[in-house]
């Protein structure tokens, strides 16, 4: 720090009380950077709206199958456990803020009750779907650290259909769409960001507001059609369970050549 | 823009006398937490409406004619002293300056919560402000150089001089720490009031502490990190104190100070 | 018995009191200050247009100085005031100011360049100097030559406040908030501190101090229309006169505002028209050059105030269903200028009165406002009969203010008094005379009276109610001891009064808890205001004369020969109806401005006798001493500089006015 000079070490306590800046900036990186992943998981999980060539190419570029020539299903790994990892530690971070017991959860919700405000209310349901995400995300995240290899149309909407996933992703769905999203707008206001000068706060929180619920709106639509495209297949592909697509496959369903 | 020495009569500014008169029911939040056999309730008081009648004039006349131990605060009765601090239907304000005229006839009214309780509508919040000025040191740290008052004053840009008005325009009325869920599950996080005095002061170059000393205050859970950017505080706050923007800066600065 | 010692109790926690206590703790003393309500809620926070002090930063300043501020300042006491206590006033003004500043208050800075001003209804472009730029700024008041008031925006006194109770908690100061003294605790020569009741709790304790201040401000709750807040009762000043030694000065001296915004009586700042505001009648008529073409809307209060009765009384008042006023008209301000400048006005007349000011006229008539008189102190504000009493602010009557204070003078008087009181009251611990040496019995009578006071009215059972009673005295005061007096509503006044006093006597409660019992407060303080209002109407109807705020119909003119002295009321009986009134010459022979016109309202006067001899001694020695500096000759006219505490003496610096490096 310019502060201290070098022959004047930072004492113990001074960078312990440093660690409170870190874990709040840390909380909101990861979960910024979660909250983008997951608009951007949510493009690529949609290309099967385009077409599964378009899903098969997405699903091999994380391989590295276009410069390796093969699939190379440790970058996948490797990013899912990056993502993993993120999510650990956002959860950890974020677990502080949560009530710490009955009596600050009743007050909380008593206060939402009295309040009806908007912006206390949808911290309840960050919490909510929060919670909710330990256990949904872990599940599909241990899926695609272990099995990087079956990400693909067919194999994708085996597991939707096939597996049984699609009731998880279902609720997974409208969890993280709503957790990042509410996250996301309250990343912009506890930061201060897109406030221009500043004097119009309440402008601002206004638009930031209309963005949230009309890309949670956006994003909710584009998953649910992406989960019934895969659901779809899935049922069309049942009876070839574990069959791999291969790409430019006249059939759409899968003959094995 | 009228001539300056005669000009039209204006257009009536109060409404019309004949309206008709509402019954109003006041749902009024009793206790007396030094009476051992005191249980909190809901007792409901019946008050004729007046015209320009606000919840000063309304409690006062209920402690007049309905129960004259009915317990609460009023001093300045205009607004700018902060005493009167309550929960009218749900939502911390200011009693004083709420008209029942824009309230529906069924008013609840509740101490504020997260401060100690006196009785009734009557809560401690000087002796809350008072700790959390000693703990936040809100005043102007000058580190010892004593100021000859026989000279010119130290002058300051006009601009900078509204800013730091802006913020010390906060009233301590109490209003956002009842609003702010976190200070409501936390009871050691100064809230906004607190966050706004260090904005305040690192705003003065009159304070000579430096974000370091600031970051020593409120640069930990019970601070500027412990907010979870709910905004009850912004949206209560009976003087429009920005802090939602402030509090922003004070934890963009805080955590540059930190990191 | 539960006592508390300390060396300085103060009691009230406004800017008076905090700067009071602030001052004795940076000389080594313990302070302890009592409070009704946490000290950020005082009443101080209301004063919104500014403080007075000769700083001469901006343009339409320029000129002005402690001399300037000196004549202004009596000339709105209309001669009622202690010249000298004026000069130590005016000379401590701007160091307050600088204090303040160096404190943390934002006062609102100089633009260097061109601005747009409102005067007299015109735009005026004003351009500011560049030497100014950054130094605090002045805009114009009532009744002052220069624009002279300091400001931060419109909540000054809450931005002073704030400063000053922050202060005082960097100074460690105990503030024992929802307390409130009872009674003094003295012997008839010495006070020993105060016996104070926990407004929580209800617990009775005795504070004993080497020194003991009251700084609780005024008087207005007296009355039923006033700007004051509802702490304002005027109890401090009851709790010095009911020792039975200490009088009170000049209570019938109330000033009344002209701009209460109307039925509420909620203040709207001097700064409206100090700004360029107008006031109008009901055909929309600016009326006030016809009654004063030369200061107009800037006459001083008491002026301005009587001119809009006057003028309701010929029937041009606006009729609401509350009754009758008038307007004030900021409109020609602009948006941009209201909502900075003015912004706690806009705020009270939206919420208030459902108005913008920036479109619409503000419906006003004068409330009462400010209580000139009080506890009669000498220069050091200690009062003469009991010593080791003090007092300062409002509640004091120290007395720079005689018959009518200026807009701007009395946050000023809040800082400065404390900053000089502070100083004395360090001053007299230190001396031989500090030496605290209290008997117990006196103690333990004291605690004893008071208490057996509380159980009388908790257990007796009595007759009357506290919040009637309460009722008829402000009904009584604002009806018959209001801007225009007559004897005959005087007289009634004082006999309905005296009447009420009885009755107080023989309250009862309907609720008997005694911890935070709002019936019980009401009670023992209506006992205490009664007093405060027989002494204001009884001091009213005895001046036959119009001095200042106090208007007599039957007696329009300022009789010197027979006036120029102060009230003084006592009450040594407890069980008494009536204050005893004497009265306190003030030495026209000794002051540096003899009494004359004032420049506006009333030209007709009756001079004392020594005014002629006066006039001419003054202005010869102005004469002989021609070319000297304005300093020798203030000097040698009226010497005042070795009464004020060392460390506050000395010129001030202005931009036209350097001092040697």
């Amino acid at each position: 720090m310019k502060g201290s000079t070098t022959n004047a070490p930072v004492s113990a306590a001074r960078r312990l009380r440093r660690w409170p800046a870190r874990l709040d900036f840390l909380q909101s990186a990861t979960g910024l950077a979660l909250g983008l992943f997951m608009w951007v998981h949510m493009f690529f999980v949609a290309t099967i709206l385009l077409g599964k060539d378009v899903m098969w190419t997405v699903a091999r570029m994380f391989e590295g199958y276009f410069i390796f020539g093969r699939p190379v299903y440790g970058l996948v790994s490797a990013l899912v456990a990056t993502i993993a990892t993120l999510f650990v530690v956002h959860a950890a971070l974020a677990l502080r803020k949560f009530p710490a017991n009955y009596r600050q959860y009743r007050t909380y919700r008593d206060h939402i009750k009295e309040m009806k405000h908007e912006d206390t209310t949808l911290w309840y349901w960050q919490v909510v779907t929060g919670f909710a995400l330990f256990f949904l995300a872990s599940v599909h995240l241990y899926i695609m650290l272990t099995r990087p290899d079956r990400i693909g149309p067919f194999e994708s909407a085996d597991r939707v259909w096939s597996d049984l996933m699609w009731p998880l992703y279902l609720v997974l769905l409208f969890a993280v769409e709503f957790h990042g999203g509410v996250g996301l707008y309250r990343l912009a206001l506890k930061w201060g960001w897109f406030a221009g000068d500043g004097h119009d706060a309440a402008g601002t929180r206004r638009k930031l507001r209309f963005f949230k619920w009309a890309l949670t709106g956006f994003f909710l639509v584009l998953g649910l059609l992406t989960l019934a495209a895969y659901m779809k297949i899935g049922i069309d592909h049942a009876p070839f369970y574990g069959q791999h697509y291969v790409p430019g496959a006249a059939a759409t369903t899968g003959v094995t050549p | 823009m009228s001539s300056v020495t005669d000009s039209a009569p204006p257009k009536a500014a109060i409404p019309p006398a004949d309206a008709p008169k509402r019954m109003l029911h006041f749902h009024v939040l009793r206790h007396d937490p030094q009476d051992p056999v005191s249980i909190p309730h809901f007792e409901v008081f019946e008050l004729e409406e007046a015209p320009g009648m606000t919840l000063f004039i309304a409690l006062n006349e209920i402690r007049e004619k309905l129960d004259p131990s009915l317990a609460f605060d009023f001093v300045c009765r205009a607004g700018i002293c902060g005493s009167c601090g309550m929960v009218v239907n749900g939502r911390p304000g200011l009693a004083c300056r709420t008209l029942t005229q824009d309230l529906p006839a069924e008013i609840s009214l509740a101490p504020l919560p997260a401060f100690e309780l006196i009785a009734d509508l009557s809560v401690n919040t000087g002796k809350w402000m008072r700790g959390m000025s000693e703990r936040l040191e809100t005043w102007v740290h000058s580190l010892g150089q004593e100021v000859d008052l026989a000279r010119i004053e130290e002058r300051m840009d006009p601009e900078l001089a509204d800013r730091i008005y802006e913020l010390d325009r906060c009233i301590e009325c109490g209003c956002c720490v009842a609003a702010c869920g976190t200070a409501r599950m936390r009871e050691d996080f100064v809230g906004a009031v607190g966050l706004n005095k260090i904005a305040r002061f690192a705003l003065d170059p009159r304070d000579q502490r430096t974000d370091q000393d600031f970051y020593e205050l409120v640069g930990n859970d019970d601070g500027v990190f412990g907010c979870m950017t709910l905004l009850g505080c912004h949206d209560v706050c009976p003087k429009q104190l920005p802090l939602q923007t402030q509090i922003a800066f004070l934890r963009r600065k805080m955590v540059k100070a930190g990191l | 018995m539960k006592v508390v010692y300390t060396d300085v109790l103060v009691i009230g926690g406004g800017l008076a009191g905090l700067r009071v206590a602030i001052g004795a703790r940076r000389r080594g003393h313990d302070a302890i200050v009592l409070s009704l309500v946490p000290p950020k809620r005082s009443h101080s926070a209301a004063a919104q247009g500014g403080m007075q002090a000769s700083l001469a930063n901006v343009t339409k300043g320029q000129g002005d100085n402690e001399d300037v501020h000196f004549e202004d300042t009596v000339k709105g006491s209309d001669w009622g005031a202690d010249q000298q206590v004026v000069r130590m006033f005016v000379n401590t003004a701007p160091k307050a100011v600088r204090e303040l500043a160096a404190w943390g208050v934002p006062w609102s800075r100089v633009r260097q360049g061109d601005r747009q001003v409102i005067i007299n209804g015109e735009k005026v472009t004003i351009t500011e100097r560049d030497a100014a730029h950054g130094l605090v700024a002045q805009r114009d008041f009532g009744g002052t030559r220069k624009w002279r008031t300091c400001y931060v925006s419109d909540g000054t006194g809450h931005a002073m406040l704030f400063a000053v109770g922050d202060r005082a908690i960097a100074e460690g100061i105990p503030v024992h908030e929802r307390t409130e003294a009872l009674a003094l605790i003295h012997d008839g020569q010495r006070c020993y501190g105060a016996i104070v009741r926990n407004l929580i709790t209800g617990e009775i304790t005795a504070y004993v101090a080497k020194a003991t201040a009251i700084a609780t401000g005024g008087a207005g709750r007296v009355y039923r229309v006033t700007t004051n807040a509802v702490i304002c009762e005027g109890i401090g000043a009851a709790l010095a006169l009911e020792t039975g030694v200490v009088p009170l000065g000049n209570m019938e001296a109330v000033q009344f505002h002209p701009t209460g915004i109307f039925p509420a009586g909620i203040l709207v700042t001097e700064g409206c028209r100090g700004d360029g505001g107008l006031l109008r009648d009901a055909s929309g008529h600016r009326f006030m050059p016809d009654y004063e073409p030369e200061k107009k809307e800037l006459a001083s209060r008491d002026v301005v105030s009587r001119r809009m009765e006057e003028h309701i009384r010929k029937g041009n008042a606006a009729r609401s269903r509350f009754g009758e006023h008038l307007w004030l008209d900021i409109t020609l301000l602009g948006r941009k200028h209201i909502e900075h400048n003015l912004r706690e006005v806009k705020e009270i007349c939206q919420y208030f009165l459902g108005v913008d000011p920036v479109e619409q006229w503000i419906p006003v008539r004068p409330a009462q406002h400010y209580t000139m008189g009080g506890v009669r102190t000498n220069h050091t504000g200690q009062t003469p009969a009991l010593r080791g009493l003090f007092a300062a602010g409002e509640v004091a009557c120290w007395d720079m203010h005689g018959f009518n204070r200026l807009g701007g003078n009395s946050v000023a008087e809040t800082v400065v008094a404390g900053m000089i009181v502070g100083e004395f009251i360090a001053d007299f611990i230190e001396s031989p005379e500090g030496e605290l040496d209290i008997p117990t019995a006196v103690l333990r009578e004291a605690l004893e009276a008071e208490r057996g006071k509380l159980d009388t009215l908790l257990r007796h059972g009595g007759r009357e109610q506290a919040d009637a009673l309460k009722a008829e005295m402000q009904q009584v005061m604002t009806d018959r001891v209001g801007i225009f007096r007559t004897g005959a509503d005087l007289q009634q006044a004082v006999d309905k009064l005296q009447e009420l006093l009885v009755r107080s006597r023989d309250i009862g409660m309907r609720s008997r808890r005694d911890g935070p019992n709002p019936e019980l407060v009401t009670a023992y303080r209506v006992q205490k205001m009664i007093k405060i209002a027989l002494c204001i109407a009884r001091g009213a109807l005895t001046r036959t004369e119009s001095r200042g705020a106090h208007f007599r119909e039957d007696h329009p003119r300022r009789n010197d020969a027979e006036w120029l002295k102060r009230t003084l009321a006592t009450w040594s009986d407890p069980l008494a109806t009536l204050p005893t009134l004497n009265y306190e010459a003030l030495d026209v022979g000794r002051m540096e401005l003899p009494p004359g016109w004032r420049g506006y309202g009333n030209k007709d006067y009756v001079d004392h006798p020594d005014t002629p001899q006066r006039a001419a001694e003054v202005s010869k020695l102005r004469e002989t001493l021609g070319d000297a500096d304005r300093h020798s000759v203030q000097a040698a006219l009226m010497p005042y500089e070795h009464l004020l505490p060392a460390s506050l003496r000395g010129r001030n610096e202005r931009i036209d006015e350097k001092l040697p490096t």
